[in-house]
């Protein structure tokens, strides 16, 4: 009786498995294809998502996007040669520290927060008024050591007036404190920011026009 | 609280406006308010009558049997134009569906004048 048991019970696994495969399958084939994040142009740049145009930074270095929540939009990452941390990252990102709608406000507000978790004793070695993405902008660098961890860092930031927000583009290299600075990244950063074009209206944008329209 | 300072302009178009409720004393709030350069008030509400009444404490009683304090669960409360409370969520605010909830809002109040 307890043979029995085991051959139907064998029986209904080597019986089921291909049903089993045969949905898993049907459900495979039936998933839409997801397009990819970064579509090539003929113009040696890639849309991204659809909603922005830049040059990207040559292999190696990894895409970073938001996946819920964070506080950049989409960026670019590269660990380089060398100790901890000898890395470059750089973003787009849409809320920069601070909330005033003024440019050199805001850059007073932003260099009290930023890098200020990383115990890094920042000081802004430049700032000027630039056009970034045809919009008025301050460009800002920053840099500094955290003599503790052995750290330093270089950052090269953009505050750029959008309507009536500011969002950043920010490149950020790190070294160990004996390290060198490497101006090629930074080649990269500028490359992705002299490129970078807004394809459609972000939601604050669109929110404004709707306002606008209701006699807000 | 740095996201809804940086939507202030926005709140006051959609006849909006934002109070932040906290069960630190005044000073603190001070200093908190200070350091992020908020625009709009903080109400200290040590004894949190306001949290539980408004249900960011549930169940919780405001202190425990040990004596400390129970803190405030987050929560974003929205309150229209006849005292009638109309969105509530927990957990970070999402400024987003808060500013096209407002918009709804206000276009509702319009077509009913």
């Amino acid at each position: 009786m307890e043979m029995r048991k085991r051959y139907f019970s064998l029986l209904g696994t080597l019986f089921g498995l291909p049903v089993l495969m045969a949905l898993l399958g049907g459900c495979a084939t039936m998933e839409p294809k997801k397009p990819p994040a970064m579509v090539p142009t003929d113009r040696g740049t890639v849309v991204y998502l659809e909603k922005y145009e830049f040059k990207r930074p040559p292999e190696g270095w990894a895409l970073m996007r938001n996946v819920e929540g964070g506080d950049f939009e989409l960026g670019f990452m590269k660990i380089e040669k060398g100790d901890f941390p000898t890395q470059t990252t750089f973003m787009y990102d849409e809320f920069p520290y601070g909330s005033s709608q003024d440019l050199d406000k805001r850059a007073d507000y932003y260099c009290t927060k930023f890098l200020f978790n990383s115990g890094i004793e920042a000081k802004v070695t430049r700032r000027e008024k630039a056009t970034v993405t045809g919009r008025e902008a301050l460009v800002l660098e920053m840099g500094g050591e955290n003599p503790v961890q052995k750290e330093k860092a270089k950052s090269i930031i953009s505050l750029v007036k959008k309507g009536n927000r500011i969002v950043s583009f920010v490149c950020t290299q790190w070294r160990p404190l004996n390290g060198t600075f490497s101006e090629e990244p930074f080649g990269h950063f500028e490359a992705f920011l002299q490129s970078f074009r807004f394809l459609t209206k972000d939601f604050y944008e669109q929110l404004e026009e709707e306002m606008t329209k209701a006699g807000l | 609280m740095e996201a809804h300072n940086r939507d202030l302009y926005l709140y006051k178009r959609l006849n909006a406006r934002v109070v932040g409720v906290s069960m630190d004393d005044p000073v603190t709030n001070k200093h908190f308010a200070k350091s992020l350069d908020l625009q709009f008030p903080l109400i200290s509400n040590v004894l949190p009558w306001m949290g539980m009444k408004y249900g960011a404490f549930s169940h919780t009683p405001p202190f425990r049997p040990d004596g400390t304090p129970s803190w405030f669960g987050r929560r974003t409360v929205i309150i229209d134009q006849n005292s009638i409370v109309r969105f509530i969520k927990d957990g970070s605010p999402d400024n987003q569906e808060i500013l096209l909830f407002l918009l709804k809002l206000e276009k509702e109040f319009r077509g009913k004048k």
